[in-house]
């Protein structure tokens, strides 16, 4: 089908409208388009930035659900900053996750998008399979399938015993552990940075590759100069969404642990810090504050990140 | 007590709920009332409330009610965002912990206007009736009666040609006789006992075996540093000579049935409520059998109390607080109702409802409910109410044992780090 020049001509005309034209004109000329926007608008008032505010206003009360909030100034926040050995702990916890699940997981995932890239058959079945776990990280049957794995008569001691006579402790249970394997079982959810990598890989064009190995170039020397440049701009994506999802995860811990953090505290998620301290003991305006804490420390990563992204990320178009 | 589902259960029951509610209520103009009913527990639980409440058709055809349930620790969020949201069921499953949290901010109605008149609980006995008081009203009555309760594997102690646990064994004879079953290692990673250092119920049996307490009547602490650290000593004791099993087995345990040592064929022996026994035992191959708690002292008192396994109540702004209460009446104080709940949720407080019960109950609800007539004569006074904020000691008790349990921390340290942190909870309420 070919475009006729004058439908060019008709679209542009009325983005310099508003110019000329009264707000009143404006709107009913956008009306039909605001009308289809109004699912969204809705959502994101009345879902989204509503109840934003309204958690940022209990931030600074005493708030027990059943009870109107109580003004309280910033002292949830002082709190937090001051007196609060379990922020200290559940913030360790969720750093030590993020440091180690998220270059992990992007690696595992580019590894296995790298051996998907090569024509297999039936590619669409592999990633298909491989995507799975994404898809069932959080239910309860993997939090039970994880625990059998990493118990002290576990599946992985069974192996370690076999292949190395080593007695292994219960993994899953004992509180110098307990966060790696919840750190493995992020890797193992490597679905979606893989079918993205994937989609990247698929863009850098066949000929580089080809003209870089008659000029002599190794498959490392081709992975290093070629593949991973190129990707950059997808790594970037996959690394900031990926970080901020490490810093949300609630489910693995809560299901795991049955919501307690435990042992001791070692896999108190800031998200699980935050649910009990809501749901478990009525203090709504606490957890709003610790909500908004997150939300900063989350921007401040995600804004890093993007001032980084100059020096390394290579835009090619 | 505090029953966990698993979440297909929780789906499969919310889908009964929502079909119930699409299809069972009738058409809505010949209703007089409609009502929601909210509690928490097992698939076993929910199927004997919703034959009751498909019994109360006959009783009220003009009242319809919907059920919904939950497992334990789902139950409370669930609660509190509807009555936050001003969105409360009518009728509410509580607990006697938070019946005061709830009561004192006025999410509860006071029901002492019905007494006599469409609530017939006269029967249950004073002490019964007070467990569902606060601050001098009625707010919440009785759905069963339970105590704490020892459950053993009865095979296990056999094989090993030790004597179980018995009611009035003190704790010395229990930690020696359970050293005594580990060292025959008659499975591999088995164990006599499950290790209750971290459990709230035990620690607070054993302080009132001493005159003590987990809160005074005033809401202070009702323990010092060196009780916690005996009570710690004496895990750690019995950690060290195989009486209870390893720190790491007992992590595993999230305080229900079905992650307890016992059921997971790790310990011989259980510290749960008397009304888990049901649950336990339909998880456990092995015929369990029961005990009350070791004592500290041949002549202590035995630190059980009887306590509302659950209590109903029914929410403040109800708009049919009427026939919420007749609901509310119909399962503890109508044979038909009664009968069909039987005694998953404890024994019957009304004591004409428990003698019309007891030639309809099979072994098992016969088991406890002679357990609960056996203690009876021993048992102290209800404690007095928590404080606010006492739902998170539970929680620092588990963390701190378990850091005694991995020799993070000596007994003694235990003790004071407990005695710390709970009265910071209390300070801020």
């Amino acid at each position: 089908m070919t475009v006729h020049p004058t439908v060019w001509v008709d679209e542009v005309r009325p983005a310099a409208a508003p110019r000329r034209g009264t707000l009143r004109r404006m709107l009913a000329r956008n009306a039909p388009g605001y009308l289809f926007l109004a699912p969204w608008l809705i959502g994101f008032f009345g879902l989204t930035l509503g109840p934003a505010l309204v958690s940022l206003y209990l931030s600074f009360t005493n708030y027990d659900l059943l009870r109107a909030p109580d003004w309280v100034g910033a002292a949830n926040y002082v709190r937090i900053a001051t007196d609060d050995p379990k922020f200290a702990a559940a913030m360790r916890v969720t750093f030590i996750y993020v440091v180690l699940s998220v270059p992990l997981k992007l690696v595992f995932a580019l590894a296995v998008a790298m051996a998907f890239n090569r024509g297999i058959r039936g590619l669409t079945v592999y990633r298909a399979i491989f995507y799975l776990p994404s898809l069932l990280g959080g239910s309860v049957a993997i939090a039970v399938l994880w625990r059998q794995l990493f118990a002290s008569d576990g599946l992985v001691n069974m192996l370690l015993w076999k292949a190395f006579g080593i007695e292994g402790p219960s993994w899953v249970s004992n509180p110098d552990y307990s966060l790696y394997t919840l750190v493995v079982l992020s890797i193992w959810q490597f679905g979606s940075p893989m079918i993205i990598f994937l989609a990247g890989l698929r863009q850098i064009p066949t000929d580089m590759y080809e003209a870089a190995e008659i000029d002599g170039a190794g498959k490392v020397r081709q992975f290093f100069k070629i593949t991973l440049p190129l990707l950059t701009p997808v790594v970037f994506f996959n690394a900031v969404i990926q970080t901020i999802e490490a810093f949300k995860a609630f489910t693995p811990a809560f299901i795991i642990s049955e919501g307690t953090g435990g042992p001791i505290n070692s896999t108190l998620f800031y998200t699980l810090y935050l649910y009990q301290e809501a749901f478990g003991f009525f203090r709504m305006g606490y957890a709003a504050a610790l909500a908004w804490i997150l939300l900063v420390i989350i921007a401040l990563f995600t804004a890093f990140s993007f001032l980084s992204a100059r020096y390394w990320v290579h835009y090619d178009d | 007590m505090s029953i966990t589902l698993s979440r297909r259960s929780v789906l499969s029951g919310g889908a009964a709920a929502l079909s119930l509610a699409a299809f069972g209520s009738g058409p809505v103009w010949a209703q007089a009332a409609r009502l929601r009913f909210l509690w928490w527990g097992s698939q076993e639980r929910a199927d004997r409330t919703f034959k009751a409440i498909e019994a109360y058709k006959g009783v009220a055809s003009d009242v319809s009610i919907t059920g919904e349930f939950a497992g334990w620790s789902d139950y409370w969020p669930r609660l509190a965002t509807q009555v936050a949201g001003r969105n409360a069921p009518d009728l509410i499953q509580m607990d006697y912990r938070y019946i005061f949290e709830y009561a004192r901010r006025g999410a509860l109605k006071p029901l002492d206007d019905y007494l006599d008149k469409s609530l017939n609980i006269a029967d249950f006995g004073q002490m019964n009736i007070d467990s569902g008081r606060v601050d001098g009203k009625l707010y919440g009555v009785n759905l069963g009666v339970n105590s704490s309760i020892v459950l053993y594997d009865e095979a296990a102690w056999e094989k090993a040609g030790i004597e179980p646990p018995q009611p009035g064994m003190t704790w010395e004879a229990f930690a020696e006789k359970g050293a005594a079953l580990s060292a025959k290692k008659t499975k591999p990673g088995f164990y006599a006992s499950a290790d209750a250092s971290g459990v709230e119920p035990a620690l607070e049996n054993w302080l009132r075996q001493q005159g003590k307490a987990l809160f005074t009547a005033d809401g202070a602490l009702g323990f010092g540093p060196e009780d916690a650290a005996k009570w710690f000593a004496m895990w750690a004791d019995m950690r060290k000579s195989g009486a209870c099993v390893p720190a790491d087995v007992q992590a595993l345990d999230q305080l229900n049935i079905e992650t307890n040592p016992l059921t997971t064929g790790k310990a011989a022996t259980a510290f749960a409520h008397s009304n888990q026994y049901i649950g336990y035992q339909k998880l456990n191959k092995s015929r369990l059998g029961v005990s009350s708690y070791p004592k500290v002292s041949a002549d202590s008192p035995s630190g059980h109390y009887l306590k509302p396994s659950m209590l109903i109540s029914v929410a403040s702004g109800s708009a049919h607080p009427d026939a919420a209460v007749a609901f509310a009446n119909f399962l503890v104080a109508n044979s038909t109702g009664v009968e069909i709940l039987g005694v998953e949720r404890g024994v019957p407080a009304s004591e004409s409802m428990r003698n019309g019960l007891a030639p309809k109950l099979n072994d098992l609800d016969s088991v406890m409910v002679k357990y609960i007539a056996d203690i009876t004569p021993g048992v102290g006074a209800l404690p007095p109410p928590p404080p606010p904020g006492a739902g998170e000691l539970a929680f620092a008790l588990k963390r701190v044992a378990e850091e005694v349990g991995f020799g993070r921390a000596t007994p003694e340290a235990g003790g004071e780090k407990l005695v710390r942190e709970a009265q910071t909870i209390l300070k801020r309420g």
